[in-house]
């Protein structure tokens, strides 16, 4: 019986991982191929070289969709976390009966495919007469990262300590005054985390910014469009290279999320 | 009193009101535009507003019904082999590793970082007719011919849509799992339950709820795939997302494709109800 029991387990840890093998392999194929020294991705590798970085470095079209990318990420994460952070609070405080509508609310445009939310603002903009930019962009993005700020910020909220805010308003201070001395302090974790998503986000998405772009490309519509034509090995290294600074983004969140654990682990005690 | 209640009013209303709006305006409103376009005429290019049904009654024609099936199907055999290699794992995330969870659990998100353009491209490498497999198979001596059904297929875009969307699976079913009463399990075994049996009578029917989440995870955004389907598919494995975007990217023909857009989201309601409803507890029923 015993015997049994353990071999199911070791079963399923095999499983697992193989599961975790097919989710990374082929990212790691990508990473390695971006340094192979042939103008053909193809195994095996005889040599390997950093001169398709080079190539990028040299690239004016990916310095300026590069340069794109980090403007609507950051503009992104300016008005997603700012907005997120705002209803989510709001909604917690002030609309406690109201909470559960509020999360179906704010998570709704999370329940649509990104084809649908990108088309829908592409005939908006077009009806209002908005004329396409990075700025058409950045407001999609926006609504696509919303709803993700929403639901940390919220499940951060959840297990406040909600005594510390009536303490300081039994004392006098106003609205804003609790807001920036106490709740937001509480939620920086949750704020910084929803922030790091934000940005990974909009830095990869590809297909609301495919109809709402104007003249501008951001790095994965440059990946795009470069995959329409054929693979070259400079798609390796674009692809390498956010795929890296979106686990540099996750590394963060990461050690946010854990430093927020051991401070309050620290705190109760 | 009343001046805190204003107060309060005032500070809910500063925080609830932009959000609202930015929402307002940049979601629901082109939702409502693009149902608005539904009942709308395309004449010359030209979007004229005059009420038609002639875009729904475009949508029952046997071509678009067809590719809204297999769109539905794909979408649905995507979401059960999720199902299929990701309980195993979420299962024993959550049950038989103390240890390693923490780091398997980052494992199983990390993925969920990096762009699903990427991820839809790497197979593009593995899976072509110069591919790692076709060289794996080739050296080897099993075939002398790369086989090229490989890529642009039905089978790649599966292959792909299920490698980006597992994750979804795994995770919300992993937290149900995670939140089993361990005091049930043990009843189980103190009746005289086997290992199967208790799985199959007591585990299985309590993560009903995360099975169902999960598989709402993965249908949704396969349902509305684009980008996989249009990397990989082949000529003959077109998905509705494409032909979608087809209407607003060549056709200029906005109110069918708003049409097409609010057919898959009924398609997708139908099945939210349908997983969501299956997935209710057990003792519910």
């Amino acid at each position: 019986m015993i015997g049994a029991r353990k071999s199911s387990t070791v079963l399923l840890g095999l499983w697992t991982a193989l599961v975790l093998l097919f989710l990374f392999a082929p990212l790691l194929l990508v990473a390695l191929f971006s340094f192979n020294n042939s103008e053909i991705s193809v195994l095996p590798i005889r040599e390997f070289t950093l001169r398709w970085y080079e190539r990028l470095a040299a690239n004016e079209a990916f310095r300026t969709a590069l340069g794109n990318s980090l403007l609507v990420a950051g503009a992104t994460v300016v008005l997603a976390t700012t907005l997120g952070l705002a209803a989510a609070t709001g909604a917690h405080r002030y609309a406690p009966r109201l909470r559960t509508a509020f999360r179906s609310g704010a998570s709704l445009p999370m329940m649509v495919p990104h084809l649908i939310l990108g088309i829908a603002l592409l005939g908006f903009y077009n009806l209002a007469q908005i004329e396409l930019s990075l700025g058409t962009v950045i407001m999609g993005h926006s609504v696509v990262a919303f709803p993700y700020v929403f639901l940390i910020v919220s499940a951060r909220l959840v297990g406040f300590d909600s005594s510390l805010e009536e303490a300081a308003r039994d004392l006098g201070a106003g609205p804003a005054r609790i807001f920036w001395e106490i709740t937001l302090p509480l939620l920086a974790p949750a704020i910084l985390t929803a922030a790091l998503i934000s940005f990974t986000l909009s830095f990869d998405e590809v297909v609301v910014t495919f109809f709402t772009t104007g003249t501008d490309n951001t790095l994965p519509m440059v990946i795009w469009s470069m995959l329409r034509v054929g693979i070259t090995p400079e798609i390796n290294a674009i692809a390498t290279l956010t795929v890296v600074v979106s686990c540099v983004m996750a590394g963060l969140a990461e050690v946010v999320i854990r430093r927020s654990r051991q401070t309050t682990v620290g705190k109760g005690e | 009193m009343a001046a805190r209640k204003a107060r309060d009013f005032a500070a809910a209303s500063a925080f609830l009101v932009p959000p609202a709006l930015w929402i307002g305006v940049l979601f629901i409103l082109p939702m409502a535009t693009m149902a608005l376009l539904s009942f709308w005429k395309v004449v010359d290019y030209n979007i004229v507003a005059e009420w038609t049904l002639a875009n729904y009654e475009r949508l029952i024609r046997p071509l678009y019904l067809g590719i809204f099936w297999r769109t539905i199907k794909l979408a649905l055999i995507v979401t059960f082999i999720s199902m299929i290699i990701g309980y195993p794992v979420a299962y024993f995330l959550a049950r038989k590793t103390k240890r390693f969870r923490l780091t398997l659990l980052v494992l199983v998100i990390l993925p969920l970082w990096t762009s699903y353009l990427v991820r839809t491209y790497a197979w593009m490498l593995i899976l072509g007719t110069n591919g790692a497999i076709n060289q794996t198979l080739q050296a080897l001596g099993l075939t002398h011919e790369p086989v090229a059904w490989l890529l642009y297929s039905d089978f790649a875009v599966t292959l792909a849509l299920v490698h980006i969307y597992v994750p979804f699976f795994i995770l919300p079913l992993y937290a149900v799992l995670e939140k089993l009463d361990p005091r049930l399990l043990e009843a189980a075994k103190d009746l005289g339950g086997g290992r199967w049996r208790t799985f199959l009578h007591v585990t299985l029917p309590l993560s009903l709820p995360g099975i169902a989440t999960g598989c709402l995870f993965v249908f949704i955004p396969s349902m509305g795939a684009f980008v996989t389907p249009e990397l990989l598919g082949g000529a003959r494995s077109i998905m509705i997302g494409s032909v979608v975007a087809q209407q607003f990217g060549v056709s200029f023909d906005y109110p069918l494709g708003s049409a097409m857009s609010l057919a898959i989201l009924a398609i997708i309601l139908v099945f939210a109800t349908l997983f969501l409803r299956a997935g209710k507890p057990a003792g519910a029923a």
